[in-house]
């Protein structure tokens, strides 16, 4: 264990899988071409595009024309956002979203505010589920946009998509319905026409891709508004170049998680409840964040520790060789607990002490013992350490 | 900025951690809610002054644990008198330098030290409770270190007045509304100013809003 890192933060980015470098390099190297009409080159590009693009578009069950690429997650947020608002702007001024949504729906969400719109906040459960009733409640007759994300990023619960849908469905008046699937997208079945978005944004790097590249759904028929302007090479919401190895690489990486999804699911989960367990029954005072079970997604835990806090932990971890994420403060650069816990109701110390571990297919239950093991000893010894400890454990004696 | 190699060692293996059981004194400073909080026992000679051992436990951050470990080497051997002139900028000094996000770390550790001496000196009648006023309060302020560039904000000139009648706090902050740090150093004010009876209500108020 000592010549390799373990990483455990998969939810901010996952290692690139081998076969989907090896994809790429040839578009690298030698077919590095922009899409183009009558020469071959340009042709070939166009070839390769549609063959990308329908492979995203299966994994998503969407139709290829309604997949876009974008370079990234947050583009792709960020086009589908402004550009739903910018061409519907007329129709109404509030906007839904939720306390415990990825940063890229909320601060969205605050520049519309901004921008003279209004906003609901719907507030979470003390798991992170956010409930259908209170999202009937919030709409009004002018409210134009709801916007959420599918998978939580830091607790990992998956929100009601299908009460969702009724309820958007049920009401008197259209409203534009965007989800962030990052956490969501090669975790779960997801099928575009089932969940009844108009927009729903990808990454490839989430999934053993390459950085930089991601992609938009946007429902046959949805107008967005145009965010950059420019020319049209790849595509025409995000206009100038766009990677074609990356997006080789995207779809190389979708191939692998998607040709056997059910499997790559129950691995994880497998994992998943594996590390939990291994936490559970070694180290005492922890308590697990989020959802239990079905409602949780396969590849991640969130567990507090209790009178010890998370940056002295992920530091301990990091030199040896551990990478795991925490959402204490002090980690933090604005120095505050993580948004998303405290709107659970979770207290200050409760998300000082907060470890979040997300596992991918190239973990194995061997670097769970060896993260289990180092993370008791570290507890341990930070507990020794500790004034809150010692003083609930002198209590004890 | 990274931690420097002093920080990460006094960090994996801090001097002086633990309990002193009967120790002569203690404080305690910060809070959980901060993220943050230290506690520090004193073995002192009642002849010579000298503080013979210095203990320390901490609930924080890397930074946290080694700017205590620091300043626990720095004051033990020390006449109170001596330990009392120890500044955080010392200790920073010592440790290589902190990113300016975990200065405020270095200050709640010499806090919490100089805090420890009173009480003991307060114990030992070597000095008088001090009498509670504004000064008292403008001393706090000088504690609270604006994150983005490691200095405190009476020092930066962030603080435009302070008043305190009859319980009632008022201090009226430079910061306005964009400034991310905003809430962090009024939480913290008003975190620091709890611990004195005196204070019945506090009052932060900014150029462009309502008092908070």
């Amino acid at each position: 264990m000592n010549n390799h890192r373990i990483y455990m933060d998969n939810c901010v980015t996952t290692p690139l899988a081998p076969e989907v470098l090896e994809a790429m390099k040839p578009y690298f190297l030698e077919k590095f071409w922009f899409p183009g009409t009558f020469i071959s080159t340009g042709e070939e590009t166009n070839a390769a595009l549609a063959e990308f693009k329908e492979i995203i578009a299966k994994a998503l069950h969407s139709l290829p024309e309604e997949i876009h690429f974008t370079s990234g997650g947050t583009l792709a947020n960020n086009i589908a956002l402004k550009g739903l608002m910018g061409a519907n702007a007329n129709k109404g001024r509030h906007i839904i979203v939720s306390l415990v949504d990825y940063p890229d729906l909320l601060t969205n969400a605050a520049y519309f505010e901004k921008q003279g719109f209004e906003v609901s906040y719907l507030e979470p459960d003390s798991e992170g589920w956010v409930s259908a009733d209170k999202l009937k409640e919030a709409i009004r007759p002018d409210t134009i946009l709801f916007m959420s994300t599918i998978v939580n990023h830091v607790v990992g619960t998956i929100q009601p998509m299908e009460d969702y849908k009724k309820v958007i469905e049920a009401a008197d008046h259209k409203i534009f319905w965007h989800a962030d699937a990052g956490q969501a997208f090669g975790k779960m079945h997801l099928d575009v026409q089932d969940l009844g978005v108009d927009t729903l944004s990808v990454s490839a790097h989430k999934i053993h891709g390459p950085q930089g590249i991601g992609a938009l759904f946007v429902k046959k028929g949805t107008k967005l508004s145009q965010l950059i302007h420019g020319v049209t090479r790849v595509d025409q919401l995000q206009t100038g170049g766009l990677s074609i190895a990356l997006i080789a690489g995207f779809a190389k990486a979708v191939e692998m998680t998607f040709n056997d999804l059910d499997a790559n699911i129950s691995y994880l989960r497998e994992l998943s409840d594996y590390l939990l367990g291994k936490l559970e029954s070694t180290i005492p005072d922890i308590e697990l964040n989020g959802p239990r079970g079905d409602k949780r997604v396969c590849h991640n835990i969130n567990v507090s520790i209790s009178y010890i806090e998370g940056e002295s932990i992920t530091m301990m971890l990091d030199l040896n060789g551990i990478t795991v994420a925490t959402g204490s403060a002090c980690a933090s650069q604005g120095l505050k607990p993580n948004y998303v816990l405290m709107a659970m109701g979770k207290n200050h110390v409760q998300s000082h002490g907060s470890m979040k571990f997300t596992l991918s297919r190239y973990n194995t239950k061997e670097e769970i013992d060896y993260t289990v093991e180092k993370l008791a000893e570290i507890t341990a010894t930070l507990r020794e350490r500790s004034p809150l400890y010692q003083a609930i454990h002198n209590k004890e004696r | 900025m990274q931690y420097s190699q002093i920080v990460l060692d006094h960090f994996m293996h801090p001097h002086n951690v633990g309990k002193l059981e009967n120790p002569d004194a203690e404080a305690t400073e910060g809070s959980p809610a901060c993220g943050d909080q230290v506690t520090m026992f004193l073995k002192v000679n009642p002849e010579t002054k000298v503080i013979e051992d210095i203990k320390f436990l901490s609930y924080g951050c890397a930074s946290n644990i080694a700017t205590a470990s620091i300043i626990t080497d720095l004051a033990k051997g020390k006449t109170l008198d001596e330990a009392k002139k120890i500044t955080w900028q010392q200790a920073m000094e010592e440790l290589g330098g902190l990113p300016p996000v975990k200065v405020h770390c270095a200050v709640l550790a010499v806090d919490t030290l100089q805090s420890a001496i009173s009480n003991y000196e307060i114990a030992h009648g070597l000095k008088e409770v001090p009498n509670f006023g504004k000064d008292t309060i403008i001393e706090e302020l000088r504690k609270i270190i604006y994150p983005k560039v490691g200095e405190d904000i009476v020092t930066l000139k962030m603080v435009k007045y302070v008043g305190f009648n009859d319980g009632e706090v008022i201090i009226d902050l430079n910061l306005m509304n964009f400034d991310q740090w905003r809430d962090n150093i009024a939480e913290e004010i008003r975190e620091h100013l709890k611990k004195y009876a005196e204070i019945k209500n506090i009052q932060i108020n900014f150029p462009d809003s309502q008092a908070t």
